[in-house]
């Protein structure tokens, strides 16, 4: 049995998924609230980018994947709609990161607040496309500005977070 | 790279096709679907419960350094209302109990005839392109998707998801709402000014009439009764003793107007408040909702701001008729027969609520005929 929990722990996607709770508690509960310009800020995007940065866009992608579908499970959009966006945002993070030639701190937060910007443009766009109406207008460039912004600031330790649950097991023992 | 290449190509496939088929099962209202969201409803609740109370003096201090100044005016004004309301709260009490009884003498329906269920706000979306917010009650109280929302001030929107203790409400500045209105146009005033004496003045609005008499020292008959300072409501007051009378041609229509030096607002012959349906829409948390499809009757003449905003009804209606929704704050007027497009300022505020009363209405084309 301990084994098994031992096993379960160490499969780096259990780990996201457990950071993906903390992070999704943290989202429906003071990002709720705290709204700086009106706006509701994303960590769970930040989440999904970070993923991409941290360890390239195949694993962004499939994090971004799992975390679109914790976010989904809390929303009233479609089922699945958060999750294609979030997994097209950490593929973008990971591919971004791999054309800068010597990745800096200030080059991760860019990217960081440009991944996140491009998810909060395409998350609408991807609910009109399911049939929602009037979700695309010029709020959406304020609300990426925002959630890029802020993105920005918190990439750099959200990275290493994700660098440490996206850790591929070592056999050690 | 071969090799590589394939798998990541597949695990995009992968990924994109299950987005789609979660996609397609959610909104051909898969049960597997709500049964999955309800399950991890019942997972997450106790971590987002304790997250709550770790980050709650984080809030607390984010709201008292953006809101203070907020707070402290909203107070002041709020203050202000409440002695406001006082007095009018016991009229409009017993206005609505008189209008209760003759709409059930006439057998129409009313509101206090439609059982109801409180529930508490818990949370609202996360999102920044839904408006909805989560209350304490769900299928237990007999909640159904579609059923009504309000709060004190008036409508705040419809049920949308139903799960066992909770339940999604979509507010009205949602873009996916929609519902049947009623926009009760007010008769435009006339004004009208008489000269005669200095006394008595006498000023007559639309819907009530205040007639200061001259003080005189007479005793009447009638118990309790104590002519001079009369407070009145009717349009057909006897002359008191000592009163000064005017011939009929001199006082007009304006009854109970009897004689003025004043401004005398009157409503133009028996006009009632027209009415006339449109469908209201939300536009997202930033913009008010809008009333479109309003005829460009002549009758009904030009809205005017201010005019109500309550729900229609209707067979079919999700709500049932008469429910307080908000005012006229805009008219955007087009051309040719195209109707005028009507900006509403809710009578909620959306922004804090609290407690809400879902109404357990359905409309008789969604009933269920019992045999």
């Amino acid at each position: 049995m301990i084994e098994r929990i031992l096993l379960f722990a160490e499969n780096r996607y259990a780990r996201l998924v457990l950071v993906g709770l903390m992070f999704l508690g943290v989202q429906t509960t003071v990002f709720n609230d705290m709204r700086p310009f009106g706006v509701c800020l994303q960590i769970m995007v930040l989440l999904a980018v970070s993923a991409g940065l941290a360890r390239g866009s195949d694993t962004g992608a499939i994090a971004g994947f799992i975390i679109g579908l914790l976010y989904d499970m809390v929303l009233t959009t479609p089922m699945g709609l958060c999750a294609a966006v979030f997994a097209m945002v950490g593929y973008l993070a990971g591919i971004g990161q791999s054309l800068v030639y010597a990745p800096t701190w200030w080059s991760r937060m860019l990217l960081g607040a440009g991944a996140s910007a491009i998810g909060m443009i395409l998350l609408p766009i991807a609910f009109t496309l399911t049939g929602a109406t009037g979700i695309l207008n010029a709020h959406v460039l304020w609300v990426a500005l925002i959630v890029g912004l802020f993105n920005a600031v918190l990439s750099i330790p959200t990275e290493r977070l994700c660098r440490w649950a996206l850790t591929e097991p070592v056999a050690v023992r | 790279m071969a090799d590589f290449s394939f798998t990541r190509r597949r695990a995009i496939l992968l990924l994109s096709l299950t987005s789609v088929i979660l996609i397609t099962m959610d909104m051909r209202g898969s049960s597997v679907i709500n049964f999955t969201r309800s399950a991890f409803g019942v997972v997450f609740r106790p971590i987002e419960s304790a997250t709550k109370v770790v980050t709650r003096p984080i809030g607390n201090a984010w709201n008292g350094i953006t809101h203070y100044n907020d707070v402290v005016k909203e107070n002041h004004r709020l203050n202000d209302l409440v002695a406001f309301n006082e007095g009018s709260t016991i009229s409009a009490i017993a206005s609505v109990r008189e209008a209760q009884e003759l709409l059930s003498l006439n057998g129409l329906p009313t509101l206090a005839g439609i059982a109801s269920c409180t529930a508490q706000v818990v949370g609202q979306s996360p999102s920044n392109f839904t408006q909805t917010v989560e209350i304490n009650r769900g299928s237990e109280c007999g909640l159904k998707v579609g059923m009504p929302v309000l709060n004190a001030a008036g409508m705040i929107g419809k049920i949308t998801d139903v799960y066992n203790k909770r339940s999604v409400v979509m507010l009205l500045t949602d873009p996916g709402y929609s519902l049947a209105v009623k926009v009760v146009n007010l008769p435009p005033p006339t004004t009208t000014t008489i000269p005669s004496g200095n006394e008595p003045t006498v000023t007559t609005t639309t819907s009530t009439t205040t007639t200061t008499l001259p003080k005189v020292t007479t005793t009447t008959g009638i118990p309790g009764f104590v002519p001079g300072n009369t407070v009145a409501t009717s349009s057909t007051l006897a002359p008191l003793p000592g009163e000064v009378t005017l011939p009929p041609g001199d006082v007009g229509p304006n009854q109970p107007g009897k004689s003025t030096n004043s401004q005398i607002t009157v409503p133009p012959g028996l006009d009632v408040p027209l009415r006339e349906t449109g469908a209201l829409e939300g536009r997202g948390i930033s913009r008010n909702p809008i009333v479109r499809f309003i005829e460009n009757q002549p009758r009904f003449g030009a809205v005017r701001i201010g005019a109500p905003i309550i729900s229609a009804g209707g067979a079919t209606s999700l709500a049932p008729p008469d429910i307080v929704i908000g005012s006229v704050s805009r008219v955007v007027n087009r051309t040719g027969t195209l109707g005028p497009i009507l900006e509403v300022t809710l009578a909620a505020n959306l922004k804090n609520l609290n407690f809400v009363r879902i109404l357990l209405y359905q409309p008789t084309s969604e009933r269920v005929k019992t045999p």
